[in-house]
């Protein structure tokens, strides 16, 4: 069964190098006989480059000048021992050239075997199947199997299998670069075709050090964060990765709250904004929250309270400069013709919007009208001047939070009173 | 006493190694007590100890005694759900000369015996305390759990120490624990003379630990929620005890998360151990797991859905800073780890571990 699957190679679309794609068959801990059958095809790797795939049959006569087909197990096992590991040790050394040079991760992993066995319990270690050897007498097929099971290159061809599509690791805040960078067309042809995003002033976004970015949130259905995203990576210089935080209800909801997190999303809190900001992240923040993309189409543009300045102390508390963003476009994409209160109860959010695309078209209709978009980045505000503990100050707070939200209200004012049409901006 | 994996206590040599004991000097080193001293972390705890020279005893209080225990340990059989136990633990206190008290008299998995748990886990902390009161020990350290925060997609990314444990109330196995924290606690503030440490624990993986998570995971279908793939985070066996370890050897009070560090989503953990992720909606999952659980047949009871749905990722920093603690492994490794090892396990080729 086991030998069947691997024959088939179910690692082959990974590593196009055929000389690893014919190396892993030996490793199936198949039936006794074919096991201690392989070992006479694995004393020369360089053959089994050529061999074709026809040799995971059992037999293995057809590799040419092998020696006696060692099918009676006991005399010939001995003296091959030490060739199968070095053979193990080749591919494994192969593979890694093929893969990641930067997965080198023996060390930790001997220190962790070794850690194991001290771990253990005196008759458990006797018992264990660990990489010690265990020079085998009578059941040898048997051992083999259990060699190879306890290396690291059977884990790692293992793991590929499952993961395809996705790296195998996510940074603290759930970003996967890998099913992010498979999502990305999807963003670029909304963002270069369908609203064709217009950038202005992306020069004052710094290329290092932290940086808030404070945006209008626009549209019922909130993909400005994404928008911002893309709009960074394709036109900002140091094509700066963005973190932005997202409302709680998105959370609450199945598939949205995972699928945005793995994008770059964050729940808005603010612990987490504090944290992003520490390590030096370019966060974007929309402190309307669903004020701002709940509100009705006719009163598209006017901004909403902007929380309770939470983001202000926050920026001063950090030393982070603030950067006012005005996105305009989203309102027209998505207009809420009405909210529907029963959905929303039923399905726990704060709002389920209307619009003429969304529910009627479904899945497509997400991608709303076309819209013209345009997103100004503002001149940033230096927060350096205060001291963190001025971050309790309320009315310097309210202050800085007024002056914000009147400085991208004037910037939408202006880039409406100069907007021509909707859709061709 | 803390795995909740026991066939039932044996009622053999209940006080066998300390009738041919040394004389009672005080001794060199520090003397630790544990209780819980068959579970799996006070099993190898008491192995990790027994080698090192700074403990010159350890006194291991269980209904049974563990394996691991060697020549400097001492085995008493201690019943914590009995109702005059805290005299006799402040009697083998004061006789064996205790200054550093693990109190690891607790459950890793959810059981139905919620009754019997309860006098364990809750009522048990507090016999311990007041054995603590009658005879003072130098430190107390206390087995926690950060799954005791809970999950909830309101939590921050990031749990630290100063959030309020809000595990579901309607879980015995979490309200239990979080009871015994609270009169800890408490005991802290009444106590200045005891250095008191609690240890908040990521849940355990490894190749030789067995509890819910890797009877779960080990599952060929490993039933998830449909829609959420919440951040999960683990904490390698061997980093578990390193820590308790530390605590020991320092005295460093105030609590701490023992967290691996990184985080993986449950759907690449689940791929990492090879296996096949069951999606099931979950407003049909609580009823389900509620039968499984009631048919003895679900890991853990429905109040553990929520952290297959929600975050609960605690913050190591606290414990990196004061404590020093520094994991040996990432989550991922842990995670690799214990997918080496059950492999191995699905193939027949290691036993079951003890």
């Amino acid at each position: 069964m086991a030998r069947k699957v691997l024959g088939n190679d179910p690692f082959g679309g990974d590593s196009p190098k055929p000389a690893t794609a014919s190396a892993k068959k030996p490793v199936p801990p198949a039936k006794k006989s074919a096991a201690a059958a392989k070992k006479g095809e694995k004393k020369k790797p360089a053959v089994t480059e050529e061999a074709p795939a026809i040799t995971a049959a059992p037999d293995p006569a057809p590799a040419p000048d092998s020696p006696a087909p060692s099918l009676e197990k006991a005399a010939g096992a001995e003296v091959e021992e030490p060739s199968l590991e070095s053979v193990i040790a080749q591919l494994d050394a192969l593979l890694d050239q093929a893969r990641d040079p930067a997965e080198s991760r023996p060390l930790l992993d001997r220190l962790a075997s070794r850690l194991k066995a001290l771990t253990r319990p005196e008759e458990e270690r006797a018992l264990a199947p660990a990489p010690a050897a265990a020079p085998v007498l009578d059941d040898e097929p048997f051992d083999a199997a259990r060699e190879l099971l306890g290396s690291d290159y059977y884990l790692r061809r293992w793991g590929q299998t499952a993961i395809r599509d996705r790296s195998e690791e996510v940074d603290d805040f759930g970003l996967d670069p890998e099913y992010a960078r498979r999502w990305q067309p999807v963003w670029d042809l909304l963002y270069d075709r369908w609203w064709r995003v217009e950038v202005e002033g992306i020069e004052n976004v710094p290329t290092t050090g932290r940086v808030a970015l404070v945006a209008n949130h626009s549209g019922a259905i909130p993909l400005d964060g994404i928008m911002l995203a893309t709009a960074l990576r394709k036109e900002h210089p140091g094509a700066r990765p963005l973190r932005w935080l997202a409302e709680d209800f998105i959370f609450h909801f199945p598939f949205a709250g995972a699928y945005l997190n793995r994008l770059g999303a964050v729940r808005a809190c603010q612990e987490n904004a504090e944290r992003l900001l520490r390590k030096d992240a370019c966060l974007a923040l929309f402190p309307e929250g669903v004020k701002g993309i709940a509100k009705p189409f006719r009163e598209r543009y006017q901004l909403q309270r902007f929380g309770r300045g939470g983001h202000i102390k926050l920026a001063i508390r950090t030393g982070t400069p603030i950067i006012p963003v005005t996105i305009v476009g989203a309102e027209e994409t998505w207009p809420m013709l009405f909210q529907s209160g029963r959905l929303s109860k039923m399905l726990g959010l704060p709002f389920v919007p209307i619009t003429p695309t969304f529910p009627l078209l479904g899945p497509l209709g997400l991608a709303g009208l076309p819209a013209r978009w345009k997103i100004v980045f503002g001149e940033p505000m230096a927060m350096d001047a205060y001291r963190p503990e001025q971050s309790e100050d309320i009315v310097l707070v309210n202050r800085l939070n007024e002056k914000l939200r009147e400085t991208i209200q004037g910037t939408l004012d202006r880039l409406l009173r100069a907007r021509q049409s909707v859709f061709k901006g | 006493m803390g795995d909740g994996e026991r066939e039932g206590p044996t009622m053999t040599d209940a006080k066998d190694h300390d009738a041919h004991a040394v004389t009672k000097v005080t001794p060199p080193g520090r003397v630790v007590a544990l209780t819980g001293a068959d579970g799996f972390l006070g099993r190898n705890l008491i192995g990790l100890l027994e080698d090192d020279d700074r403990v010159s005893r350890i006194v291991a209080l269980d209904v049974e005694r563990p394996a691991t225990a060697g020549r400097k340990t001492r085995f008493y059989k201690v019943d914590l759900t009995q109702p005059r136990v805290d005299a006799r633990l402040a009697e083998i206190f004061a006789s064996e000369q205790v200054d550093t008290l693990l109190h690891m008299a607790f459950l890793s998995s959810p059981t139905h015996a919620s009754a019997w748990a309860h006098e364990l886990e809750s009522v048990g902390t507090l016999h311990v305390l007041n054995a603590c009161r009658e005879r003072p020990v130098h430190k107390f350290v206390l087995w926690s759990h950060t799954i005791l925060y809970g999950a909830s997609p309101r939590n921050p990314n990031f749990l630290p120490e100063t959030h309020p444990l809000r595990g579901h109330s309607e879980s015995r196995f979490l309200r239990d624990k979080i009871e015994a924290e609270q009169v800890v606690a408490s005991f802290a503030r009444s106590s200045p003379g005891t250095l008191v440490t609690v240890l908040r624990l990521a849940p355990i993986l490894g190749p030789t630990v067995k509890n819910y998570l890797t009877r779960y995971l080990g599952r060929s279908m490993v039933p998830t929620v449909m829609g959420f793939d919440p951040l999960m985070q683990f904490l390698h066996e061997v980093d578990a005890l390193a820590a308790f370890k530390l605590a020991v050897m320092r005295d460093i009070p105030g609590v701490f998360n023992i967290v691996g560090d990184g985080v993986l989503p449950l759907s690449t953990v689940i791929h990492l151990t090879g296996r096949i992720g069951l999606p099931i909606p979950h407003p049909v999952m609580y009823p389900i797991v509620s039968a499984l659980w009631t048919a003895q047949l679900s890991e853990a009871p429905p109040t553990f859905v929520d952290y297959a749905r929600w975050l609960c990722v605690a913050d190591g920093d606290k414990a990196l800073r004061e404590l020093k603690f520094r994991p040996a492994f990432t989550t991922r490794e842990a995670v690799l780890d214990y997918a080496h090892s059950q492999r191995m396990r699905d193939a027949h080729l290691l036993r079951t571990t003890p």
